[in-house]
């Protein structure tokens, strides 16, 4: 640079910029150095007084001294307001430890979860769900599914009556009956979620209402088997792929042959244990092939047709995954149980 | 059924096979075991005589006793309390180290006396007392004179070393109610050799007795004359064997008829011959008067009822229990002896209205076998004539409605397997039926199966698969998924608007509660918001409290919040979605409770629960199923409620019908369901028509691309006039320009006086093809405030 004093005044102004500790102070050397009544303004007038040659180099050193001290204010502006900033912020500092905002989570009853894991496993392999109502008729719950009046079968569902011929269903099998009567002759691939009543007192293992998912297949050539693989699928999907199923002969009147279905002990995996009275084997549900009687009743052909049938108990299945140990808990619906039930899936 | 291992090994070797290992076999083929139990236990037991006995010096009951136990064990002072300790006496001494159902017994002293040991009664090993007279309850067990002293095997002794198998037999096998038949099954299931008895009895004389029926519900009757019995004490044999089935014995007569019951399923009835005006018995059911029993109580028989009559007058209730008049006592002599097949249903009825189940009547309830009446009567002379000393007996006279033939079910190997999804052979199916003593007939294409008379539930080849699978084990059926026609299984519209429904208040936070659908009376009249339709009733219901089943949710709903109240939880957010079922509908059901505050932020930031939470709610379902807000409205409760706050509730109404209620809950009714000091906003809700409502798919509609401006104006109107009419005439008045009107603040109080509210309107202008101008804009405001002046009386404000 030529201009001695020029580059005193960029030397100078360079140094107290960098030295600059405030916002204010930055102003202030901005009016200083580039402000209308600064050093450097009042020397443009010089350049009317230098020879036409200096005149040039002058202008240039001049615009190169002001951009060059704008830049460095600029700079240091923008530092020290990211510094200020950054101060203020850390002040803002607030206790992360609090909850959280909007956090309320509803919980579905237990019996919820397992009803809806129940059903989208079942629709899963193509079922669907039917509906039928609670109270029924003596007809649908019990004739239909060959229980005629004074079967002794009967004495095995204690039942709530509304009237002679009409009472609160016992079982979800009643939908059986009127799936079939529905689907008139064609086959069947449904399930039915729903409540059902028994005349029991309460207490820790009974309970007067209870809820079960009923399953119904009909179709050409069923087989036992096919109710045995279609169980063992449900299993492992409601209880873990290591479960294993076992059937044990058992009586339905609606069924023949009929079965109780034992799943492998959670606890011991099967060995033995407390849970399982040292058998391994857990029970829980019952089923069967639909009998001849019951399909013939309801339009279809035994002869043609066979079918395999199901009741799976909403609460056993829940007491026995999450080891609840009263069936009145989820019926009392205590917030505090409900809540340990948030999770999905 | 209780079945006594010892009694069964009679007739099948149990040989080799734990009492579990049979448990879990009869398990397997569909007999489930509930329990195993001993008749009696203890360890270390001896038979001691007791060689002296005298008072104890300290005691007023105590006695000292020596007793001797045998050349092994020698002599052993024990102290003892029973009454009947005496010299000479042989007794069962447990030995120090003996393990009794009570307890172990310790070498002790008892003031001062040592006692090392104790003399034992048959209830403190366990028997139970239902079996023991009050004597022998009393006391220490008194054994013969001829008991072995020394003998360590007491339990083998007394005939106590028996396992019982509490079998659960099941409706379709009342067969098993048979020891004869639970024999052959046991021997079906581990292939061993049954033996049952065969009787062959000589008629001495030909009976004057004529049997019959005058009813179809009794269709066999069979009957034989003994002469010259003696009623007394049976045998210790047989008192064992009934106690191990659990039958107390009471005479030899009564025992016999028990026993043979017991082995055979088929019950007994005895007469005494002397006591009936003459020797005829008919079955009848049209008997109508007082019937006095072997209780000595009187019974109100109805026609239906079976009755065995003789001359019309009744001597027996059929099947359930015999008259006073000619019963069997201990002076009884000549006696008839009837086996006859009575219809269950009518036993059933009979036997439940007069609170008179016995072991009899259950049996016939659930079916006797109605081919081996003479087998049975034959059984039980044979009985008689050893342990009663009869002299005569009767040839046997019968009434029978039909012949009976045998029953055979027509199948086919294919069929078997085809239900079974199996593969056995046909030897295999021949070989297992025959174990389960069907006769089997093979032919090419199919076989005849002949089924035993016992077998009841046997009756179509359905019920031969399950006899087949049953016997050789379900890990033999092949799991395959079936082969069906590809389907799309989902919900259907309503069960999946349902779900969502249910979802979308999970996500907002509420709770999903299950409660019980039977209510008490009074129950169904509180919080009956929406319907009055008549429901229905319990006919037999176990209590009060549960007798109706409900119509609404809510009243439930409410006392899941009082308990949870009860148990300082303060903040709730519940619903329930359920079926609700009246005489006239069947409908789906929405309630919500919110008690107390909306945690937002935990305790820290709580916003008390008020109507608009459960109007937001009700919007967010709406928004979410896409029913637009033209198509729902809320009106005030034009009838009193008294579960609502007047001011604060509310009545859904979509489509012109009511589909819901809600709103803050009545003080009064905070108080009844002991909600404490706190804010509660309830509902109820029919989703029927939402659930199935029809809605138009979503079509997007284009945003202007031209800016939107927005102004405020408020307002002081008259306290009564309701938002939605002033913002119904701005978007009315401004028409197409005006793009949204909300409020977005309410203020009453003293800057705008009594009955007054000032509301603030934020107002969206915007066009959809050019720039609003301010003096557009002005003009429409101009003409909105003038409107609102004229329409409400409204005073600008600000």
């Amino acid at each position: 640079m030529q201009n001695e004093k020029l580059k005193a005044i960029l030397e100078e102004g360079l140094k107290q910029i960098e030295n600059a500790n405030s916002l204010d102070d930055i102003n202030e050397l901005r009016n200083r150095y580039l402000g209308k009544k600064s050093e450097l303004a009042s020397m443009g007038s010089i350049i009317a007084t230098l020879p036409v040659e200096e005149k040039k180099t002058f202008g240039q050193e001049m615009n190169e001294v002001k951009t060059k001290l704008s830049q460095a204010i600029e700079e240091k502006n923008n530092a020290l307001k990211a510094k200020a900033l950054e101060e203020k912020l850390q002040k803002e500092t607030i206790d992360i430890s609090l909850p959280g905002r909007e956090s309320n989570l509803g919980a579905r009853n237990p019996f919820h979860i397992v009803k809806d894991e129940m059903t989208e496993i079942f629709i899963g392999m193509g079922f669907e769900v039917a509906d039928g109502p609670e109270i029924e008729t003596d007809n649908y719950n019990f004739e239909l599914l060959n229980i005629p009046k004074d079967h002794p079968a009967r004495d095995m569902q204690d039942t709530f009556y509304i009237d002679e011929n009409t009472l609160l269903r016992t079982h979800t099998s009643p939908v059986q009956a009127r799936t079939m009567e529905k689907a008139q002759g064609k086959p069947v691939r449904i399930i039915c979620p729903g409540k059902t009543y028994r005349r029991d007192d309460d207490d820790a293992t009974h309970s007067h209402q209870f809820a079960q998912i009923e399953g119904l297949v009909i179709d050409k050539n069923i087989n036992i088997g096919h109710l045995k693989a279609t169980l063992e699928l449900f299993a492992k999907k409601m209880f873990g792929e290591k479960r294993e199923i076992r059937l044990r002969s058992s009586y339905f009147p609606f069924t023949e042959p009929s079965v109780e279905v034992d799943i492998t002990c959670a606890n011991c995996g099967g060995k033995g244990c407390n849970m399982c009275k040292g058998t391994g084997y857990i029970e829980i549900l019952g089923g069967g092939m639909v009998h001849p009687n019951v399909l013939k009743m309801n339009g279809y052909d035994p002869d043609v047709y066979s079918g395999f049938a199901f009741g799976i108990g909403i609460e056993r299945v829940a007491i026995l995954r999450y080891g609840i140990d009263d069936i009145r808990k989820f019926y009392n619906n205590d917030v505090r149980f409900l809540h340990q039930f948030k999770k999905k899936g | 059924m209780l079945v006594s291992l010892k009694n069964i090994r009679e007739y099948v070797s149990l040989e080799g096979l734990t009492a579990e290992e049979i448990a879990n076999g009869l398990t397997f083929a569909g007999i489930e075991v509930e329990e195993i139990r001993k008749l009696a236990s203890g360890t270390n037991l001896v038979i001691g005589e007791i060689k002296t006995c005298v008072a104890h010096p300290d005691s007023d009951h105590l006695h000292i006793l020596n007793v001797d136990l045998g050349e092994k064990y020698g002599v052993e002072q024990i102290v003892c309390g029973a009454p009947n300790a005496r010299t000479g006496l042989k007794v069962i001494v447990a030995r120090v180290g003996a393990k009794l159902p009570g307890g172990e017994i310790k070498a002790g002293v008892i003031r001062g006396q040592s006692s090392n040991g104790m003399c034992c009664s048959l209830l403190e090993l366990g028997v139970d007392a239902k079996y023991l007279t009050e004597y022998q309850q009393a006391g220490i067990e008194e054994l013969p004179e001829d008991a072995p002293v020394g003998e360590e095997d007491v339990l083998g002794y007394l005939g106590l070393d028996d396992e019982v198998l509490n079998l659960k037999v099941l409706a379709n096998r009342p067969d098993l109610l048979s020891l004869f038949n639970v024999a052959r099954e046991i021997g079906a299931i581990f292939e061993r050799k049954v033996t049952i008895p065969t009787v062959h009895e000589k008629a001495d004389f030909e009976t004057d007795l004529v049997v019959g029926s005058k009813t179809d519900k009794c269709t066999q009757f069979s009957g034989k004359e003994i002469r010259d019995i003696t009623v007394k004490d049976s045998p210790k044999w047989m008192k064992d064997y009934l106690m191990a089935m659990g039958v107390r014995s009471i005479n030899n007569i009564v025992d016999i008829g028990n026993y043979v019951m017991l082995t055979t399923g088929q019950p007994l009835h005895m007469y005494d011959a002397d006591k009936l005006s003459a020797p005829n018995l008919t079955a009848r059911d049209d008997y109508e008067g007082d019937f006095v029993a072997l209780d000595e109580k009187t019974y109100k028989v109805i026609p239906g009822d079976i009755v065995i009559c003789c001359n019309k007058k009744p001597m027996c209730l059929g099947g359930v229990m015999g008259s006073l008049e000619c019963a069997v006592d201990e002076n009884t002599k000549n006696i008839y002896i009837e086996a006859a097949s009575f219809d269950g249903a009518t036993i059933r009825h009979t036997s439940s209205r007069l609170g008179l189940a016995s072991e009899s009547s259950s049996r016939f309830v659930k079916g006797t076998n109605h081919f081996q009446s003479e087998f049975v009567l034959d059984y039980a002379t044979s009985l008689i004539r050893k342990y009663c000393d009869g002299e005569a007996f009767s040839d046997i006279v019968t009434y029978q409605a039909e012949e009976y033939a045998d029953k055979k079910i027509t199948s086919s190997v294919e069929r078997i397997n085809g239900r079974l999804g199996t593969d056995f052979s046909p030897n295999e199916i021949k070989e297992v039926l025959e174990r389960l003593h069907f006769k089997v007939m093979m032919g090419k294409e199919s076989f005849v199966a002949v089924v035993p008379s016992w077998r009841l539930d046997v009756t179509c080849d359905a019920d031969l698969s399950e006899e087949v699978i049953r016997l050789l084990g379900f890990e033999n059926v092949k799991s395959v998924l079936p082969c069906l026609d590809t389907k799309v299984g989902a919900l259907t519209l309503e069960q999946g608007r349902l779900k969502n429904i249910r979802f979308l208040l999970l996500d907002k936070g509420l709770d999903e509660c299950v409660t019980y659908s039977l209510i008490s009376k009074k129950e169904q009249n509180l919080f009956n918001l929406l319907n009055n339709e008549e429901h229905y009733g319990i006919l037999n219901p176990l209590t009060d409290e549960r007798e109706i089943f409900r119509t609404h949710i809510l009243h439930s709903l409410l006392k899941v919040a009082t308990y949870n109240v009860a148990r300082q939880n303060k903040n709730l957010a519940l619903f329930e979605t359920a079926h609700m079922q009246s005489k006239s509908s069947r409908s789906t059901h929405l309630a919500i409770v919110l008690v107390g505050k909306e945690a937002r932020q935990k305790e820290m930031e709580g916003i008390p629960y008020d109507f608009y939470h459960m109007k937001g709610l009700v919007e967010a379902i709406m928004d979410m199923l896409g029913v637009e807000a033209s198509r729902y409205r809320f009106d005030r409760n034009k009838e009193h409620l008294d579960e609502l706050h007047p001011g604060k509730s509310a009545t859904i109404v979509f489509q012109n019908q009511v589909i819901g209620r809600f709103g803050e809950l009545h003080p009064n009714k905070i108080a009844e369901y002991d909600l404490g000091k706190t804010s509660a906003v309830v509902l109820e809700m029919n989703l029927d028509s939402l659930l199935s409502a029809k809605v138009s798919i979503t079509k997007m509609t284009p945003i202007s691309r031209f800016p939107s401006v927005s102004r405020d104006l408020a307002f002081v109107v008259d306290k009564t006039i309701e938002a939605k009419d002033l913002i119904k005439s701005i978007k009315f008045t401004g028409k197409a320009l005006v793009s949204e009107a909300q409020v977005f603040d309410v203020y009453e109080g003293e800057h705008v006086g009594e009955g007054k509210k000032s509301v603030a309107i934020s107002v969206t202008y915007s066009c959809d093809d050019h720039t609003l101008t301010d003096k557009e804009i002005i003009e429409v405001e101009n003409r909105i405030k003038f409107e609102l002046t004229k329409q409400f009386k409204a005073e600008l404000r600000g």
